[in-house]
């Protein structure tokens, strides 16, 4: 390990005898790998046969498969540590981020590697989130103040600040029955306030068949959507109008996939039921 | 209009990219992976005051808050504000602090002393054993979407970014660059990968950050790049409101980067010639965790959501003893000058955060090579949000 052989300890603390970790023996595991052209063409998976250790991420994985076997695999990723949001895949079944999940945690001797649903397919496990971001204003902040501080706050700020926890991944887009056109629940007898039944599309049916007007714009636009009527109560009429509007809240069904999904901890679900009860937007 | 072609979409591609087209270029990004999948996403995500390189790295220092102060500007929603503490924890510390002082006012960081107590009413977690603490302008910023507004923004003004684009050779004929041969990556609709086209461009600047030695051996030339791979560890639960750096001199596990719900342990370095297989140490991970629990107890018992490895781009220097003397400023070299190939230029070193310096030292260099009279405007000029990506 040419690596490990260069390493130089530096402090007084790294030469200090550590109780360094046995490394553990890896184990050899199959990944599956879901490869294709731009919209889902000539898909088909390729199997790829590698030792994994306990420690290594799913990304790891990947990131030998593609220096050490395929240089073509296609995935994206950025920061490793659940920031960035590029790196949602569908990983056994469930959208999960490949940065923060173990692979032999999973505990299965073959672990399959799909793209997300509902948004359209670029190559292999690259998914385009253009039409994710189509819904989630450009200048809509992402950053708020917290609430409250408990502590005292350093000279030259009123106030400390948080980066958004909803990293934009598109998990929860994957995960929503509705927006990934797999709902198989029977349709509703009758819709909340009379309003036109959604478009459903047939399970399993390509999302793109039914009409974009009338698509569910998806779980996290809304939930960004919430945030910024937090930030910004003076443009309520016109977010709620968005929110409640043709491609807004009255998709959602209550699966609550979303809020299961979600790698970051927020709750869309809850988003989406705050802004139904809202009254505004031109509809109640 | 000479085409520019940059290699490499990290950081410095994009702020690059974003300069240049202010400047009237027009400009081509090739990269091999998805954008900022290199260094660019993989760093602490400290915007640095500079107070950690002001005693053994002025130079850096001071672009360090320069950049600090111009970026806290430029992309506000990519940041939290919150500022950094650096804490003594012994007399060795301690008596690191009067240099730390000194130097950070030689540098233009501004500083700010508190008494333990203060410390701790301003960080109750941090260690009891706080002998003294200092702020500095430090905060916390998102990577991915520090970087994606200069992107957003220079495609919007005709830049053409190319992800999954292998450049695999640099075309020199007499001297001079004529342009790059590609290799497209991924599957086209006739389920066909690895095509192959060639570019043509006046002028090719090689921002592969590590992978820079790679990149300037298709063109026969060298580069001093030392890529310097280190160790970082995300734990569950934000142990404190503002960054935490150790104070004493540059080393590992020395600090504390929070960012909405977790906490950035960082990092170890060494040194190795190869950026594509980066391994990732376990006792590198419970080395990061026990230092760091040292100034803020917390972290030892906390969860691990994730500890990876980033290649530091560094600039060769076989005098340094230590992987942390080697010095984080960058350079831009050209090829012309240096190796006889005209029109080609290398930029190494730096830091994620001085992206924008980087591109400007850059673009000035492509500027006086083509002998075009732009200024940089990028200090003052807007950028698009990093959502505006998705609209291109």
């Amino acid at each position: 390990m040419s690596d490990a052989e260069k390493t130089v300890p530096e402090s007084a603390d790294a030469a200090a005898p550590e109780s360094a970790p046995e490394r553990q023996a890896p184990r050899t595991l199959t990944v599956r790998v879901h490869r294709c052209g731009p919209g889902g063409a000539n898909a088909r998976f390729d199997d790829f046969r590698l030792p994994v250790r306990p420690e290594d991420s799913v990304l790891d994985v990947l990131d030998r498969i593609r220096v050490e076997t395929d240089p073509t695999l296609v995935y994206r990723h950025s920061c490793h540590h659940s920031s960035c949001g590029t790196c949602a895949m569908r990983i056994n079944g469930r959208e999960r981020l490949a940065c923060i999940t173990r692979m032999l945690a999973l505990g299965t001797d073959v672990v399959t590697l799909e793209p997300l649903r509902a948004l359209p397919l670029l190559g292999d496990l690259m998914v385009d989130m253009r039409p994710m971001f189509a819904h989630i204003g450009d200048d809509w902040g992402y950053v708020r103040p917290v609430e409250k501080a408990s502590t005292g706050v350093p000279h030259g700020v009123a106030r400390y600040t948080r980066l958004e926890n909803c990293i934009e991944c598109g998990a929860c887009m994957s995960a929503c029955p509705v927006s990934s056109g797999t709902d198989d629940m029977p349709p509703p007898e009758a819709r909340r306030g009379g309003h036109e039944a959604p478009a459903q599309a047939a399970p399993g049916a390509d999302v793109a068949d039914a009409p974009q007007e009338r698509m569910f714009m998806g779980p996290a636009p809304l939930a960004a959507l919430n945030r910024e009527l937090a930030r910004h109560p003076e443009q309520r009429e016109a977010l709620l109008h968005i929110g409640k509007g043709p491609q807004g809240e009255k998709h959602c069904r209550r699966h609550l996939a979303c809020s299961r999904a979600c790698p970051s901890g927020v709750y869309p679900a809850k988003d989406i039921m705050d802004i139904r009860m809202m009254h505004g937007g031109g509809k109640d | 209009m000479e085409r520019i072609a940059i290699i490499g979409g990290g950081g410095t591609a994009a702020a690059l990219a974003h300069d240049l087209i202010l400047r009237g270029f027009s400009v081509a990004i090739y990269e091999r992976g998805e954008f900022f999948s290199g260094a660019t996403g993989r760093h602490h995500g400290l915007l640095h005051s500079g107070a950690r390189y002001a005693v053994h790295d002025p130079e850096a220092a001071r672009e360090c808050i320069e950049e600090n102060m111009i970026l806290r500007r430029l992309v506000p929603q990519a940041m939290e504000q919150n500022e950094g503490l650096f804490v003594a924890l012994d007399d060795e510390d301690m008596a690191y602090r009067q240099r730390l002082k000194d130097a950070c006012a030689a540098t233009g960081i501004p500083t700010r002393d508190y008494t333990p107590e203060q410390a701790r009413h301003l960080e109750p977690g941090l260690a009891d054993g706080v002998l003294a603490a200092m702020q500095v302008p430090d905060a916390t910023f998102d990577a991915w979407r520090l970087a994606l507004p200069f992107l957003a923004t220079a495609r919007a003004g005709g830049a053409t970014a190319h992800n999954f684009t292998e450049v695999i050779g640099i075309d020199v004929q007499g001297g001079a660059v004529r342009g790059l041969r590609l290799r497209s990556l991924a599957e086209d609709a006739h389920g066909a990968r690895g095509r192959e086209w060639s570019a043509p461009a006046d002028m090719v600047v090689n921002a592969a950050g590590a992978w820079a030695g790679k990149v300037a051996a298709l063109a026969g030339v060298h580069v001093p790049i030392q890529p310097g791979p280190g160790v970082l560890v995300a734990i569950e639960g934000r142990v404190t409101n503002m960054v935490i750096n150790r104070m004493r001199k540059a080393s590992e596990g020395d600090i504390i980067v929070p960012q909405r719900r977790l906490s950035v342990l960082g990092t170890s370095m060494w040194l190795t010639d190869d950026p594509d297989h980066l391994d990732i140490p376990p006792e590198h991970v419970q080395r990061m965790v026990r230092l760091c629990s040292e100034m803020v107890p917390a972290c030892a018992g906390a969860v691990i959501r994730s500890a990876w490895s980033a290649a530091r781009p560094l600039i060769g220097n076989a005098d340094a003893t230590r992987p942390q003397e080697i010095s984080r400023t960058f350079d831009c070299y050209d090829h012309g000058t240096r190796d006889n190939v005209s029109g080609l230029l290398s930029i190494i070193g730096g830091k994620g955060m001085t992206l924008r310096a980087m591109a400007e030292k850059t673009a000035d260099i492509i500027c006086r090579l083509t002998g075009r009279d732009a200024p940089c405007r990028t200090r003052e000029t807007p950028l698009l949000p990093a959502r505006a990506f998705y609209r291109s």
